[in-house]
């Protein structure tokens, strides 16, 4: 009998999920490189109904919401003129190691030379395979190719890898727009000649602002009408309770 | 002449009450089209309840018919109601929407599903898959490669017909395939739920309030049998 009530609050556990999802892309709206949080719903296995219904008659419990992994929309790049500021056109992430060894992606190109001329990312995680500037070469000489080829003084320094994988919405999540591979995910692989670098750029975050507005008004509604089932089935509860008086 | 059959009282009582328990079925219903007011391709039940058979009576001294009586009521039918959601534009280029009828065909370890639901990923193995991670089928009934560039070209992909669908859960239907379907698939957009708030919200307050008249029969009915059994007879 309290099947309906545990029905009716799978909707709002549903949307309180995506306006959860909604928030964290609200937040992350300036954030580089950020791309949008996306949830999955289901409906719910079917049962058979009680002494009020056929036999054929089936009885949804529900919906479950999951996680759809990240938006792919490429970001707008917006132009900072930074020499060490990347911007990928493209699928693709740029490979980097953070300070725990771990090898992880990210779209994040806001670079920068630590103490010892060391490539890192805003966050401090190196890229990987390391770059490192020549002494005496400032920023301002370098020189980034579309094809992650990096130049100081008319020599090639290094090259930036610019890796893919197959499954890009089963990445994991690390924060700070760090993404880790799995088995899910495929290894990482060298990204597709029509992903380029940008120097001078940072690519913004994909998130609509109206978009994601115009979504956070509908998940509240909804789960509002998901309360209100609450409300009802509890409602059905306290008159079947009034049967005896 | 056949004997005429006394009525009792209480049947009144368990016809109340199984209008009781239809309409708490009705809310359950209700409750997960309400619950499914996001999911993607999602498609509202349509319920119809009916009568149980009806018993003749007949007047206890002359015998002579009076007419039917309803012996209660259960949700007996139950039609997903097929007709299309929003479709909104999502960017994903591995998002799918049918527009028109049809559904994608789905490879689950049970067997080949149907699903309206077009918010599909790519696996490691470079496959189109679900949410659940169950292969598409294409058009040719093998299950579909994403691209080099990550996309896949919406003619790839098998649009079903299906006789009589059947909810099974998890976004998906069983039924009898028959063949392809004159809907078409569109990238970067995803079906909507077709649950229509306002008339689900007045369909449940007006099932509550039946609900609610079904208990008023029912504490008359007792009310009246309380009278019989305490006053009648009673000096």
């Amino acid at each position: 009998m309290l099947d309906g009530l545990k029905t009716a609050a799978t909707g709002m556990i549903a949307q309180q999920r995506r306006i959860d999802a909604l928030s964290n892309d609200i937040a992350n709206v300036n954030t580089t490189g950020y791309k949008r949080d996306r949830v999955a719903f289901n409906d719910l296995v079917a049962t058979e109904p009680g002494l009020g219904g056929a036999q054929t008659v089936r009885v949804g419990a529900g919906v479950a919401v999951s996680a759809a992994g990240r938006g792919t929309g490429q970001g707008a790049l917006l132009t900072t003129g930074q020499p060490l500021d990347v911007a990928i056109a493209g699928d693709g992430y740029l490979q980097v190691k953070t300070a725990d060894g771990r090898v992880a992606l990210t779209r994040d190109g806001s670079l920068h030379a630590d103490a010892s001329g060391r490539l890192t990312t805003s966050s401090g995680a190196l890229l990987q395979p390391p770059i490192t500037l020549p002494r005496g070469v400032s920023a301002k000489e370098l020189t980034i190719n579309p094809d992650g080829t990096l130049v100081a003084e008319g020599k090639p320094i290094g090259r930036m890898a610019l890796v893919n994988v197959v499954a890009p919405s089963n990445l994991d999540d690390a924060g700070s727009g760090l993404y880790m591979t799995n088995a899910g995910s495929g290894p990482p692989r060298l990204a597709g000649t029509d992903t380029t670098l940008v120097q001078g750029a940072l690519e913004s975050s994909n998130v609509d602002i109206g978009d994601a507005m115009v979504d956070l008004i509908d998940a509240q509604r909804s789960f509002q009408m998901a309360s209100q089932a609450v409300k009802t089935q509890d409602q059905m509860l306290s008159i079947a309770n009034g049967l005896k008086s | 002449m056949s004997r005429p059959i006394t009525p009792p009282m209480e049947r009144g009582l368990y016809i109340a009450a199984s209008g009781m328990l239809a309409e708490q079925v009705r809310q359950d219903l209700i409750s997960h089209d309400l619950a499914n007011a996001s999911t993607p391709g999602y498609k509202p039940d349509r319920v119809a309840s009916r009568s149980f058979g009806e018993l003749l009576l007949s007047d206890t001294h002359s015998g002579r018919p009076i007419g039917g009586l309803g012996l209660g009521t259960r949700i007996e039918t139950q039609v997903i109601d097929m007709s299309a959601g929003p479709v909104h534009e999502t960017d994903e280029p591995l998002d799918f929407a049918v527009e028109g009828d049809g559904f994608f065909a789905v490879r689950t370890a049970g067997g080949v599903r149907y699903t309206r639901d077009g918010q599909f990923s790519v696996s490691a193995k470079g496959a189109l898959v679900t949410a659940a991670g169950d292969a598409v089928l294409g058009s040719d009934g093998a299950p579909v490669k994403v691209g080099a560039g990550g996309t896949v070209a919406p003619g790839a992909i098998g649009v079903v017909a299906l006789d009589v669908p059947r909810r099974e859960g998890d976004n998906l239907f069983t039924g009898t395939a028959r063949g392809a379907a004159p809907g078409t698939v569109r990238a970067g957009a995803l079906e909507g739920s077709a649950v229509d708030p306002v008339s689900t919200m007045v369909d449940m307050i007006g099932s509550l309030r039946t609900f609610e008249a079904g208990q008023r029969v029912i504490t008359t009915i007792d009310g009246t049998l309380q009278k019989a059994a305490n006053q009648v007879g009673s000096i």
